[in-house]
């Protein structure tokens, strides 16, 4: 289980402090999964990096199984939106790269990337290249690269946004059923609502810059349905669509200077 | 390309060079070439008969060779030492960055001097200006390829928990290669021009002291041996050089794409 216990994070910009989140609080329990919505720069993936270590928070903590996160944690596993397949490493090697990191002999580790690979439709591209693969199975890749270390939080970064369409529905779908087999916590940042719904059991949906949790979503349609496509077809699935695109409150005429402030006095 | 074109392409090379041969050959004999400055194959093989003769040919093609590899291999492994380590240490790399800049701006045929002046008129001071000239081959794309980095990779490295030194042999270091043979590809010419430029400056023995010998005496077709070896040691390095592109960054040069 992952909880953001009172977040806040700002950081030194050329006029002084710019505050990017603001006293956030939302946790995501064992197998569970949820999504984190906002505007785009609303500080989502920012959250994300407070939780990894890569940056720390001004003030609040974020706790692992109700331990604090140590930075670089072992119960962590991020998927991030860029890849992260070293472009000279084979893809078997990229696979087993957190366990080479985590000091596992060669044999062991290297029988865990296959075995994975193998689970993940991969069999057979062990020896080549990133760069000899499809956006979907670099994706599937990554997925095998970071699950390896068997992280039980699994955190994603937008990870699906480059894929085309079709690819990406089959990916997601993988995503949901590999988490909920492993019973892990995931955290899901997104832009793309559709997305959240259909992968998520909760969504979060963040305001504008200062991000507040504006509202949480309890979404029960991705646990029903057997497929991330079929949660697409459901009747509530346009409802739920139409509350968080509100929720959301995207000017379609673009943003003027003065909604800033609206949004944080709304939330 | 098919085989009938490769065939075109190596009859038609052949061709171009013995009408350049045949022509010198003519030109010079029939006087329509003046022999103070042009030579003839012929003469100019005399010239390679007479120097081997008197030994000197294959020392001075041995010093400068010698001298070339040297620089290149040190100036290389310099430039490439520190221009991996520098960007790790942003502060070091800030105060340094200006004077290397300016060190690199000075054009190498008024540094020599000063390398004959520290290092001697023997092989030592060539090395030097080898070194010098190619360091900046090397640390340039180096330097600015680890600047640029991909911080995705060292990000998700983190997250898998790499400590700093995994992180510089398992992503910096490697993602630096391609950089390294581009430095390797513009210092390999290099380090033969800072030899030639050394022994042009002060030496006693080398090509570069060879061909300003000739070109002292008005001796024509050994300064056209001297000009011809080094082309030829030009295009062996650079082939060289290019063999090592698949060993160096073997993933560009997997053909499946």
């Amino acid at each position: 289980m992952l909880e953001f216990r009172n977040i806040n994070f700002s950081f030194a910009g050329r006029r002084g402090a710019v505050e990017v989140l603001r006293d956030i609080s939302f946790s995501c329990k064992e197998d569970e999964i949820v999504a984190v919505v906002g505007p785009s720069g609303c500080g989502k993936s920012t959250l994300l990096s407070l939780a990894i270590g890569l940056r720390k928070p001004s003030s609040g903590e974020v706790l692992i199984d109700g331990r604090p996160a140590q930075g670089a944690d072992r119960r962590l596993g991020m998927l991030f939106q860029q890849t992260t397949l070293l472009p000279w490493r084979s893809v078997v090697e990229n696979v087993e790269l957190g366990l080479e990191i985590r000091g596992e002999p060669k044999e062991k580790r290297r029988a865990r990337a296959l075995a994975l690979m193998h689970q993940y439709g991969l069999g057979g591209f062990e020896r080549k290249y990133p760069h000899a693969l499809s956006g979907g199975m670099q994706k599937r890749a990554a997925l095998a690269q970071t699950l390896a270390v068997e992280p039980t939080v699994l955190l994603l970064d937008e990870p699906f946004a480059a894929l085309d369409a079709q690819t990406r529905v089959v990916i997601e779908n993988d995503v949901v059923k590999i988490c909920r087999a492993g019973r892990r916590s995931m955290i899901l940042v997104t832009h793309d609502i559709a997305e959240a719904i259909s992968m998520a059991d909760r969504v979060v949906v963040l305001s504008r810059r200062p991000a507040t949790v504006k509202k949480i979503y309890e979404i029960p349609l991705s646990r029903q349905a057997a497929s991330v496509a079929d949660v697409q077809s459901t009747p509530e699935f346009a409802h739920f669509f139409k509350e968080i695109w509100d929720a959301l409150d995207i000017s379609v005429t673009g943003m003027s200077p003065g909604t800033e402030s609206d949004v944080s006095a709304a939330a | 390309m098919t085989l009938t074109h490769r065939l075109l392409v190596i009859l038609g090379r052949l061709a171009v060079l013995a009408v350049i041969l045949v022509g010198a050959e003519i030109g010079v004999r029939s006087g329509a070439l003046s022999e103070l400055f042009f030579s003839s194959p012929s003469e100019v093989f005399k010239a390679l008969l007479t120097q081997w003769s008197n030994g000197s040919f294959l020392q001075d093609v041995g010093i400068t060779v010698l001298e070339t590899l040297l620089g290149l291999v040190s100036g290389s492994l310099l430039g490439m030492a520190i221009g991996l380590l520098l960007p790790q240490l942003r502060l070091v790399s800030h105060v340094f960055e200006p004077f290397l800049m300016v060190l690199n701006g000075i054009p190498v045929i008024v540094i020599a001097p000063l390398f004959i002046l520290w290092l001697g008129l023997g092989i030592l001071s060539k090395i030097g200006i080898s070194v010098y000239i190619v360091f900046f081959a090397m640390f340039i794309p180096v330097y600015t390829a680890s600047l640029r980095l991909d911080t995705t990779f060292v990000d998700a490295l983190r997250v898998m928990g790499a400590s700093r030194s995994q992180i510089f042999w398992k992503v910096i270091v490697p993602s630096s290669l391609p950089s390294v043979y581009t430095g390797l590809k513009i210092g390999s010419g290099l380090a033969l021009i800072g030899a030639v430029i050394g022994e042009f400056v002060a030496s006693r023995s080398g090509l570069g002291h060879m061909i300003l010998y000739a070109s002292g005496t008005l001796d024509t077709p050994t300064l056209y041996l001297g000009i011809i070896t080094l082309a030829l040691f030009a295009a062996a390095l650079s082939f060289a050089i290019d063999g090592l592109g698949p060993v160096l960054v073997h993933y560009r040069f997997s053909d499946e794409k």
